[in-house]
């Protein structure tokens, strides 16, 4: 069985073509708009907390092992870490509703991607497994504001990936190191939600979602 | 015992506080379930208290936007339901959930209100983070847990950018032990 990350981008590659013409249609505007519908749909609560048994039984089918469930979080990360770190020069955000820099706390957040990225590639390779590297990206954003919504996105979509993949996991320590980075992804996401004018807790439970639904969100940012 | 050698050969082992422990601090999901629901009482609780003391005018008084008293009560209502949810799993699991207690959390003033609900929620995020691995038997209750997990860290960012530090101080969440969980929250349980 191929690893996680190799079928992401597999599946990517296949559907990189119809991707590209897809965006070639869209204006500016309406790339902002589909940003803006992704983060609605992700915090809208129209996604609902998946039971336990389709947890149960999908679980397996997806991980190897731990290796696995690592690269997936690390696949993630290294989309994160990109995207802030090529993006943040490019605008400026000025203060959220309560005075505090959202450039300031956006350079917080890559740091903190940054170092997701660092202790993953880390694990993996302490573990004997080999970390999956950055790949190249395209986050389709224009301004500011596409940007901020993009963002949260992004750290939804990261919070319902390590929530789905959580059972996965069989080493308690590594559990336990994987919550102590969700829980900053759902920090991250609460914040970005609260500067784009969305509720920064929409529901009471996070969506845990399975590796196949955070390919469909995130999948097309990734050009190879 | 698997899991304990595991443990104490993973590179992580010496990072976790409660690592090299080998004596799991729950007797069974049931325990961890009501330990979380020890902590969502508490919560709910205070917010309940908050909400009924603090009107809108109260929050404008020191400067806050009308929606701030808005969120604080959604966040009461989320702790409420995962209070409801808690319970009736643990019930589902033939578990006694723990019921409410009585409470002193000391604030006098809305100040100290906020910066009180900033400390709570940040203790639940690393009380969840701590004890999520003694779920692990139970993959369904592993995720229901995580779920509330995020939803907690949610809490804490908004609450620490209402009181005007960092919504995420740290690139990880450190995990906290029951017993230090303990050491902070017990002194708000009076009876």
């Amino acid at each position: 069985m191929r690893m996680l990350h190799e079928q992401i981008l597999a599946k990517v590659a296949g559907e990189r073509e119809r991707i590209i013409s897809r965006r070639g249609l869209m204006t500016g505007s309406a790339k902002v708009a589909a940003g803006g519908t992704l983060a609605l749909a992700l915090g809208g609560g129209a996604l609902k907390v998946r039971s336990a048994s389709a947890q149960t039984d999908e679980k397996d089918d997806f991980f190897e092992d731990d290796i696995a469930v690592l690269n997936y979080a690390l696949t993630l990360e290294h989309l994160e870490y990109s995207f802030y770190r090529d993006g943040i020069g490019q605008f400026t955000f000025g203060n959220d509703p309560f005075g505090q820099s959202i450039d300031t706390n956006l350079a917080a957040i890559r740091d903190h991607e940054g170092a997701h990225v660092d202790v993953l590639t880390q694990v993996i390779t302490d573990l004997g497994g080999e970390p999956v590297e950055e790949a190249t990206y395209d986050f389709g954003y224009t301004d500011a504001a596409s940007f901020l919504a993009t963002a949260a996105a992004l750290e939804n979509t990261g919070v319902s990936a390590y929530d789905g993949a959580g059972a996965s996991i069989e080493n308690p320590d590594l559990l336990t190191a994987a919550g102590t980075i969700v829980a900053v992804e759902a920090r991250h996401a609460s914040y970005l939600n609260l500067v784009t004018g969305e509720i920064p807790f929409p529901a009471a439970f996070e969506t845990a979602l399975t590796p196949d639904e955070v390919l469909e969100i995130a999948g097309p940012f990734i050009v190879s | 015992m698997l899991k304990r050698m595991v443990r104490s050969q993973h590179p992580f082992a010496a990072a976790l506080p409660f690592a090299q422990d080998d004596d799991a601090p729950f007797d069974g999901p049931v325990d961890v379930l009501n330990y979380a629901l020890t902590l969502e009482h508490l919560e709910a609780t205070f917010y309940r208290m908050g909400i009924e003391q603090f009107a809108n005018e109260d929050y404008a008084a020191i400067g806050y936007q009308s929606g701030v008293r808005d969120y604080i009560v959604l966040i009461g209502e989320h702790e409420a339901t995962h209070v409801e949810t808690l319970t009736g799993v643990i019930s589902d699991l033939d578990g006694e959930p723990v019921e409410e207690a009585e409470y002193d959390f000391g604030f006098t003033d809305l100040t100290t209100f906020l910066a009180t609900a900033a400390a709570i929620e940040n203790l639940g995020v690393a009380a969840y983070t701590g004890a999520a691995q003694y779920l692990m038997d139970v993959d369904g209750l592993l995720t229901a847990a995580l779920t509330i997990h995020g939803n907690e860290a949610r809490h804490a960012a908004y609450l620490n950018v209402v009181t005007g530090t960092s919504p995420f101080p740290n690139a990880v969440d450190a995990p906290s032990t029951p017993d230090e969980v303990l050491e902070i929250a017990g002194p708000f349980i009076t009876g």
